[in-house]
């Protein structure tokens, strides 16, 4: 390893006192996140007697089926939108000056930083029958009574996007920067027009990029909790909800934790398969 | 000409996604000043009913100063195990230091409600729902990946010449700690706690299943009235926590103003 | 040797560009390019030849002027359809294409048919030698060959023009002076006009028909490269192409194309003055190293003067000589390590001196 190499000589020996200081964080890491999800596992298929009779349920059970299909549904759409809309705004950020720049790379972190929480409440507030946004529209002429924004699944898109837009837009755009401007030049000096440039190298150069934002998307929006059940208020039921319903409603433990490690299982079979591709660290890096 | 044109729309078409980005959230300011009972902008004139309702209320009081210390001692817990896991994995350098670093990063990947059930399961048999530690010890786990990762990126950050050549000017190794390796690190430490103590100050779904009667942090008594009755009181307490993620978003970016660049 | 032809392939007619709207990129341009010469742009960073060069291909358009290829008017003309072949500084190898894909481009974005692309492709990985790589991908090759790519890329759709900007810069100097001779070949079999940009001088000699010396956005001089270097027009010119000993002095009189004039130290200098200046005005007198006689030979000069040798130093083929004259201590004299060439010593004095017809009397 060429790490290791570059390591000078003085500190070698003292290679246990390395593994003595990580190990606060990997006990913690082990004894309170390792070890409850391991439970969750075991519980699946153990409750409320052992077998795979839990699992069954994904094929029998339709209010199971019923919120997995909500979820990949909602899911796909919210990632559909938020790399439709977070490929422009990285591309717009590519082009843009500096100062423009700082303020763009501004507006996407702001909302990244805002409680998920008090942006769903804002979006209910703002998209009610009786919030701004139908009374403008109304005021305007538009719609003659309010659109229905809030307590469905439009309710839950626009508020899930808003929520999944930056991270589609910052791993588009580290994956733009990259990109060498003169690639583009040189296609168009070759006879290709705007288009043609775009459609031939600049956007199969960002394939990783869409590949990376569209996975991460996904996932993320799999597991949503707060968004969906406040924007969809109780009637966009996403597998999140469901399993906490079970939980502290029904006390189903074995259909919880079911769903739970399904949930987690296909989330980390996803990051797996894309770490194959792409560095994943670098997805969730700060 | 017809480039120009091109760009503009391209250019038009992000600035209102951007707006669509940055602004909804502080819709809760407007409404927050209503002189109506229900969630809507000020009608006929701003009114300060709602903030008063909410400063004279005991049980926000008693959120505020719970989430506040519950973030403060689960972001300190975070910032020692997390620096110090990334520093000893940043010199171990080994496969299985890089292994532990990737398994850090699990808490951000896991949906969060998976780990909810499990460490409620796991505080049932402790008897630790509904107790400060248990709390504290969530929230610090759930808040080592923003560490680790800042720090460990401000680690790679560091040319391995600079230690060579400070070793090689005759520092100890305790001294190139000091004066090369840490002066380095520090601001890589503090974007790392600032994220840890928003992560806490922020979280709900752990709460809701750990809290049990005693823990109402802020979060949870939005969550619990949002769901109850939209009251206007939920946006005062929304404008507050937008304020408030604003001065500590902006501490991190004088930081990182301030981080050398690689 | 060319000259420039009455119907150039290229001509900038007064062209000027300016950024920012209070400095001129490149200004006053007037310059021509004949059918199949190699034209090399030089001068240093900032000087205005990627400028120039950026607003033939199409990148950016003149503020003022016209540009014309082939007697039509392409000011207004966008890239793509200049029909100029570019070969760029770092490659711009498409990265996500094979090295044949990178070469079909042109001709794929043109409607080619794919039997024609094919043999073409074909036809241009063998004129830069790289039959066999076409399956390849760019990061797969080293930097010469990313270099014979990318001209191939840029011949390939047999354009009427080819602009290259610092192709050379990136590789190490062996490769890049065979690449040089690779290039000059390539110029000569294909008989195509190529107009180049680089800083470097001596790659600018060594491939060029003419040289355009470029500098703070004017052109200075466009010549041979022998010419150039033989006869500057301006004392710029003389300092950045090979080295010379310019000697500050004032114009005592002239008289057609030569003039007398009096060095600082007193000395009256009889020059060559290519470009006329009035009694009284101040030039410098410009005599390259190599030109400058010494000892016996000094003695049957009109320009004589006497020097001590400061310092010597052996390079091999050549040997240079510091001196004290003239007041100052940096006059250099070249010397050829030909067979029987005396040595000579720090501290001998000794007498200096050079033909008229070597020392020209450039102004500022």
């Amino acid at each position: 390893m060429p790490s290791q190499s570059d390591t000078p000589t003085g500190w070698r020996p003292r290679h246990g006192v390395y593994w003595l200081i990580i190990m606060p964080a990997l006990a913690m890491l082990v004894l309170l996140y390792l070890v409850p999800l391991a439970d969750v596992l075991v519980t699946s298929v153990t409750d409320p007697k052992p077998g795979l009779d839990n699992f069954l349920l994904l094929f029998t059970s339709t209010s199971v089926q019923k919120t997995l299909l909500t979820t990949l549904r909602i899911a796909a759409l919210t990632t559909f939108v938020a790399l439709l809309l977070g490929y422009v705004v990285a591309y717009a950020m590519r082009a843009a000056n500096s100062s423009q720049q700082r303020l763009m790379l501004f507006c996407v972190l702001l909302p990244f930083w805002i409680s998920v929480l008090v942006r769903s409440f804002a979006w209910i507030a703002l998209l009610s029958s009786r919030g701004p946004v139908n009374a403008g529209l109304m005021a305007w002429g538009l719609i003659d009574e309010p659109l229905p924004l809030v307590r469905n699944e439009t309710g839950v898109l626009i508020g899930m996007v808003h929520v999944m837009l930056p991270y589609a837009v910052l791993t588009l755009y580290a994956n733009m920067r990259g990109i060498d401007v003169r690639l583009v030049a040189a296609a168009r000096s070759l006879g290709a027009s705007r288009f043609q440039a775009f459609r031939m190298v600049f956007l199969p150069l960002t394939r990783p990029g869409l590949i990376g934002a569209g996975t991460l998307v996904f996932i993320l929006s799999l597991g949503f909790y707060v968004t969906p059940a406040l924007l969809g208020g109780g009637k966009v039921l996403m597998i999140a909800e469901y399993v906490a319903v079970q939980i502290n409603d029904t006390l189903r433990w074995g259909l919880g934790t079911m769903l739970a490690t399904t949930l987690m299982l296909s989330v980390l079979a996803a990051l797996w398969a894309l770490s194959r591709v792409l560095d994943v660290k670098r997805l969730f890096g700060a | 000409m017809n480039r120009h044109h091109a760009t503009g729309i391209v250019m038009a078409f992000a600035w209102m996604v951007l707006g669509f980005l940055a602004l909804p959230a502080f819709a809760v300011v407007p409404i927050s000043f209503t002189d109506t009972r229900y969630l809507a902008m000020p009608d006929e004139h701003w009114s300060l009913q709602h903030w008063r309702a909410f400063l004279s209320n005991r049980e926000w009081h008693d959120s505020i100063w719970q989430s506040l210390w519950i973030a403060c001692v689960s972001t300190l817990g975070a910032v020692v195990a997390g620096t110090l896991c990334a520093i000893g994995c940043w010199r171990a350098s080994s496969r299985w230091s890089e292994r532990v670093r990737t398994a850090m990063i699990l808490p951000m990947a896991v949906p969060t409600i998976v780990y909810a059930l499990g460490i409620y399961r796991l505080y049932v048999d402790l008897d630790l729902v509904g107790s400060a530690i248990g709390i504290v010890f969530a929230h610090t786990v759930t808040g080592l990946p923003y560490v680790v990762l800042t720090v460990s990126a401000s680690l790679a950050n560091i040319d391995p010449r600079l230690e060579q050549a400070a070793r090689g000017l005759g520092a100890s190794v305790g001294q190139t700690l000091r004066w090369v390796i840490v002066p380095n690190v520090v601001p890589g430490i503090l974007s790392g706690a600032i994220f840890a103590f928003i992560h806490s100050w922020d979280e709900l779904i752990v709460v809701i299943f750990i809290g049990g009667r005693a823990f109402f942090t802020l979060p949870r008594r939005m969550w619990d009235g949002i769901n109850d009755n939209l009251d206007p009181v939920i946006a005062v307490v929304a404008t507050g926590m937008i304020l408030f993620t604003l001065l500590v978003l902006s501490a991190e970016l004088a930081l990182r103003a301030r981080r050398p660049r690689s | 040797m060319l000259s420039p032809v009455p119907e150039p392939l290229v001509r900038f007619a007064n062209v000027r560009k300016s950024y920012d709207g209070t400095v001129d990129a490149v200004s006053a341009l007037n310059l021509e390019v004949a059918r199949s010469e190699f034209l090399t742009l030089l001068g240093p960073s900032g000087s205005g030849k990627t400028t120039t060069l950026t607003m033939l291909a199409g990148f950016e358009r003149p503020t003022e002027g016209r540009i014309f290829v082939d007697g039509e008017d392409v000011t207004d003309v966008p890239v793509e359809k200049r029909g100029i072949g570019m070969v760029f500084q770092n490659y711009a190898l498409f990265p996500n294409m094979t090295v044949a894909e990178n070469i079909a481009f042109p001709l794929r974005v043109r409607g080619v048919s794919r039997g024609e692309m094919n043999s073409k492709v074909m036809r241009a990985l063998s004129m830069v030698r790289l039959d066999g790589f076409g399956d390849r991908r760019p990061q797969q090759l080293s930097g010469g060959q990313q270099q014979r790519v990318a001209v191939a890329r840029a011949l390939v759709f047999e354009p009427r023009l080819i602009l290259l900007d610092e192709p050379l810069g990136a590789l190490d100097r062996q490769l890049r002076e065979q690449m040089q001779y690779e290039l000059k070949h390539l110029h000569q079999r294909l008989d195509v006009t190529m107009v180049y940009v680089t800083h470097d001088q001596v790659e600018a000699m060594t491939m060029s028909d003419r040289v355009a010396v470029f500098s703070t956005g004017a052109l200075r001089q466009v010549d041979e490269p022998r010419r150039l270097y033989e006869a500057p027009a301006s004392l710029f010119v003389a300092r950045f192409l090979g080295e010379s000993n310019a000697l500050p002095a004032t114009v005592r009189q002239h008289d057609g194309g030569s003039c007398a004039a009096a060095l600082a130290t007193g000395e009256t200098v009889t020059a060559v003055m290519p470009v006329r200046c009035a009694p009284g005005s101040a030039v410098h007198l410009v005599v390259r190293p190599e030109k400058i006689l010494l000892g016996k030979a000094a003695q049957a000069s009109p320009n004589r003067f006497a020097a001590r040798i400061a310092e010597v130093t052996f390079l091999g083929d050549q040997t240079r000589l510091r001196l004290v004259a003239f007041g100052a201590d940096d006059f250099i004299v070249k010397l050829a390590n030909t067979a029987g060439q005396e040595t000579f010593a720090p501290g001998t004095e000794i007498d200096i001196g050079w033909q008229a017809e070597d020392c020209r009397a450039l102004a500022e």
